[in-house]
């Protein structure tokens, strides 16, 4: 006993032999006043919550507190990613369709508010907790088999040693037993780091086998886990494939097929000419134009055959230079000239155009300072290079904004045509910036505001003589280049 | 007779030591002869009332129905015909799954199941009007009924082709009589089962309802998947789910919950039943009238996500048909008021355990359930080459008339039914373990 005392008590404990006398003694204990206590018994006992006074739990407050967050977050995650962040379109729905983001709400609405439950649990009950003082009491092991245990704890306000035990004794609680601290040794045993230890160096096992595979040859073939996934029975892009008639795996659009805000546009924005004037002078011409631009839709004469070798036809036209001049092209822009177009036209012309054509216009983009540099070490001298947008032949007056525009999109010699990359608008925006790019070549200090036109001046200055140096480097550099 | 007594011992088993440890001063059971077991008097005298009033009231909102067109007045006909078969069937798949997982808590409530779910009796005569439309024209109801309706729709012959040997008259009345024939023997038989029990008292009762219990789900699973194509879904001939059996299911077994629920509350509020039905029944009738709404919206969802991510025409026109005009707005209101607002007002173990609360939800979900039905039936009561609606106030007014009347008629016979048995079956053997029933 002298040992005993020197340790904390915790509380008293009272065994008792069935379920009846142990919800009759819990109802004493909760009206004798004890908040801090607790009933332990081998299985769940209905109403021992209303025995022992238990105050109901917040744990639902905090289950729908964690659901809505799961349904909140899956849902901001979902719109931002696919409508915000990274807009693609999947299966011709909306970037933000909703029904498709219902799925993965409702599993993480479960997923969180399942983690609310049990983690809330163990944060309300305190665990994880290794161990209870109360199994310092042998006899207490029985309250997995057949024992009902009740227990008062030392912190509660109304706690007096004798009071409880006295309390218990009338209830019919036998083995009355002062809780003690749990003097047990608290060291983590040895055999569990060891258990531990080998657990992580078998783990390593695996890793190790994947690594030696990676540096060692083997005649073995090779072993495949998921064979489906290692050979997909689904077709790759340009492979044949025997489920269609033309022996081709990859499909072409549907008739009619139009690329996505790329609707309601009429046909002069499409093809930069004037349609109207076109098929007054040559009909059978501008049906071709708008077959070739809006693909085969409308009642077709020919069959699939001819239309093909038609657009082939077409595709050529355009090299003649006849049918070029004759075309009654565009001249104006029909995005106009707002500061917003332009740099539109900027964006666009810097991303597609100016890797050949260079930033400023001139032809002299990376795509060219690379092959003139390899030039001299390749057999073949036939390089062609990259127009410079500053000539006077593609000036407004000699090179009209459809014609411009068309070039753009269907290309010219060894320039491949672009409508396939860059939508409808912004090729209209390229020509736009095209010309803002011609102008600044010929403005007059005239045309700048008054107010600015010091800037300006100091500017040309500064940049001619950039430029200047830039031209003594570039001839150096070719200089050196002729020479080696 | 060794089986007999082995099963006998078992029961004392479950008599000795599961009461003891889930109830803790042994309820005693009430004599046989005690009114509290009695369908009370005030209930019912209104048998008569209900049977004559509802009749009549079915026969006006029919006549009205069809007055503004033949397949609109048998449309509304079938609607109020599944409302009041979809909540005997909610009904009858209760009492089934009660004996199939040997539930102990509804055996106070299982009696008034047990006898709403023999609505479907008089249900297969009530059938026999729309059987009727087959044989008594072309395509009244049904326009897979009508020989010239894939030739005026342009449908694909060897598609329609294939349809109609499914689809056609004598094979449809085949089919019927084998749905009707499996849910009045699995509702006699149970009936018959549980009622007998009364008299006798035998445990040999409860064990032989348990053992047919799973052959007998499974074939109420079956019939009534397969009803739901063929008197709902066929509505659509070329449309096709084979979620809509599972959909209809979904909102029956909510209905059936609300049905108990309705009952439990009147019949107490009447003074029977008092002492045996307590909060803990309606906590569980709560808990599951709580999941099944999200059951029918788990369900309805899983069915509009694959058709809407599958965008096939065939399958999405009868959705695209739902998002027009007034079914649009029903859709609307399906989703705000027959899944958002109870899923949120029934899920707290507070509203679940007052009686008052639940029998409010249970008679708004009763109301929902009938808005669901017609949400279903009624965007096909077009007649041909016309769009369907709901034919303004005197349509809508024909409707809410014929589905009360039939509910109501239906009722009156449950009730005449109820008369003659006790309301509860206070012979089962887990009687007391449902009386002292406790969640917490």
């Amino acid at each position: 006993m002298s040992e005993n005392n020197e340790k904390k008590i915790h509380g008293i404990s009272a065994e008792y032999e069935s379920v009846d006398s142990l919800l009759n003694a819990c109802r004493r204990v909760r009206d004798a006043g004890y908040k801090k206590t607790d009933a332990y018994t081998p299985f769940p006992v209905h109403g021992i919550d209303k025995a022992l006074g238990i105050q109901p739990t917040i744990l639902p407050w905090i289950v729908l507190g964690c659901g809505l967050t799961g349904t909140v977050i899956a849902l901001v995650m979902q719109i931002w990613m696919n409508t915000y962040d990274y807009p693609y379109i999947i299966s011709g729905k909306p970037y933000l369709s909703l029904p498709a983001f219902m799925p993965i709400a409702f599993e993480l609405t479960v997923l969180f508010a399942s983690f609310g439950a049990f983690f809330g649990m163990w944060a309300l009950n305190g665990l994880p907790r290794f161990s209870n003082p109360l199994f310092t009491d042998p006899r207490f092991d029985r309250v997995t088999d057949d024992r009902f245990f009740l227990y008062v704890d030392a912190s509660d306000d109304l706690y007096d040693s004798a009071a409880v035990t006295e309390l218990f004794k009338q209830t019919g609680g036998e083995h009355i037993n002062t809780v003690l601290e749990d003097d047990s040794p608290d060291k983590i045993p040895k055999p569990i780091f060891m258990m531990w230890g080998l657990v992580i160096a078998t783990s390593v096992v695996p890793l190790l086998i994947i690594l030696k595979m990676r540096v060692t040859n083997s005649d073995l073939p090779r072993f495949h886990i998921f064979f489906d996934m290692d050979f997909s029975p689904s077709k790759d892009a340009q492979q044949g494939s025997t489920l269609f008639a033309d022996g081709r795996a990859m499909r072409t659009d549907v008739p009619g097929t139009i690329a996505r805000g790329e609707s309601g546009y009429d046909l002069d924005f499409m093809t930069g000419v004037q349609m109207d004037k076109l098929s007054a002078v040559d009909k059978p011409g501008a049906e071709r134009l708008v077959r070739l631009t809006l693909g085969p839709i409308g009642p077709q004469d020919e069959g699939p055959a001819d239309s093909a070798e038609e657009e082939v036809g077409e595709d050529d036209a355009p090299k003649a230079p006849g049918v070029m001049e004759t075309i009654p092209w565009l001249t104006a822009n029909p995005l106009g000239n707002s500061r917003e177009v332009l740099e539109r036209g900027q964006k666009y012309f810097g991303i597609y155009c100016s890797v050949c054509h260079g930033l400023n216009g001139g032809g002299n983009g990376l795509v060219n300072r690379r092959a003139i540099k390899i030039l001299p070490t390749q057999k073949t001298q036939n390089w062609i290079p990259p127009s410079s947008l500053h000539q006077e032949s593609l000036y407004a007056e000699n090179y009209a904004e459809g014609k411009l525009f068309s070039t753009i999109s269907n290309g010219i010699r060894k320039m491949p045509g672009y409508a396939g990359q860059i939508k409808t608008k912004d090729r209209w925006a390229i020509v736009a910036y095209v010309r803002a790019l011609q102008q600044s070549r010929n403005a007059t200090l005239d045309s700048v505001p008054s107010d600015r036109q010091e800037e300006i001046i100091e500017r040309q200055n500064q940049v001619q003589q950039e430029l200047q140096e830039q031209a003594e480097a570039e001839k150096a550099a070719a200089e050196e280049a002729a020479e080696n | 007779m060794a089986k007999m007594n082995d099963k006998e011992a078992n029961h004392t088993v479950i008599a000795e030591i599961l009461i003891p440890m889930s109830e803790h001063d042994t309820p005693q059971v009430k004599s046989a002869d005690d009114p509290a077991f009695q369908l009370p008097a005030t209930l019912g005298s209104l048998s008569l009332p209900l049977c004559i009033g509802g009749l009549v009231a079915l026969l006006a909102g029919w006549g009205i129905a069809n007055s503004i067109h033949a397949r609109f007045g048998m449309s509304v006909y079938l609607t109020s015909f599944m409302y009041c078969i979809s909540i005997a069937l909610g009904c009858l798949f209760f009492v089934i799954l009660q004996h199939l997982c040997r539930a102990g808590w509804s055996v106070v409530v299982r009696r008034i199941a047990e006898t709403l779910m023999l609505m479907v009796i008089p249900l297969g005569i009530l059938f026999l009007p729309i059987l009727g439309t087959l044989f008594a024209g072309e395509g009244i109801l049904y326009r897979w009924d009508d020989p010239n309706h894939a030739l005026e729709n342009h449908l694909p012959i060897i598609a329609w082709a294939e349809k109609t040997r499914w689809l056609n008259s004598s094979w449809f009345t085949i089919r019927a009589i084998i749905y009707f024939a499996i849910w009045s023997a699995l509702a006699l038989f149970y009936y018959r089962g549980s009622t007998g029990q009364d008299a006798t008292g035998d445990k040999a009762i409860t064990d032989r309802l348990q053992y047919w219990s799973g052959p007998a789900i499974m074939m109420f699973c079956g019939a009534t998947s397969f009803a739901a194509f063929d008197w709902v879904m066929s509505l659509a001939p070329m449309w096709f789910s084979t979620m809509f059996g599972v959909y209809v299911f979904a909102g029956s077994i909510l209905s059936a919950h609300c049905i108990i629920s309705v009952s439990v509350y009147l019949l107490q509020k009447c003074g029977s039943i008092r002492e045996e039905v307590t909060v803990e029944h309606y906590h569980d009738l709560g808990k599951y009238m709580f999941g099944f709404v999200f059951f029918w919206t788990y369900i309805a969802f899983s069915q509009y996500l694959l058709i809407w991510y599958g965008n096939i025409p065939e399958e999405t026109e009868w959705f695209y048909h739902r998002q027009l005009d007034s079914w649009g707005t029903i859709s609307i209101v399906l989703i705000l008021f027959h899944w958002m607002l109870p899923f949120a007002g029934l899920m707290s173990r507070h509203v679940r355990r007052n009686p008052k609360l639940i029998f409010s939800w249970a008679i708004y979900l009763l109301l929902l359930h009938f808005v669901d039905i017609y949400w279903m039936i009624m965007p096909e009561s077009a007649a041909n080459g016309a769009e369907a609606s709901p034919e303004g106030v005197k349509g809508v007014l024909a409707s809410i008339l014929s589905v009360t009347g039939m509910f109501a008629f239906m009722i009156g016979v449950t009730l005449s039914i109820a008369k003659r048995n006790r309301i509860i079956a206070f012979q089962d053997p887990r009687i007391r373990e449902s009386i002292a029933f406790e969640n917490i």
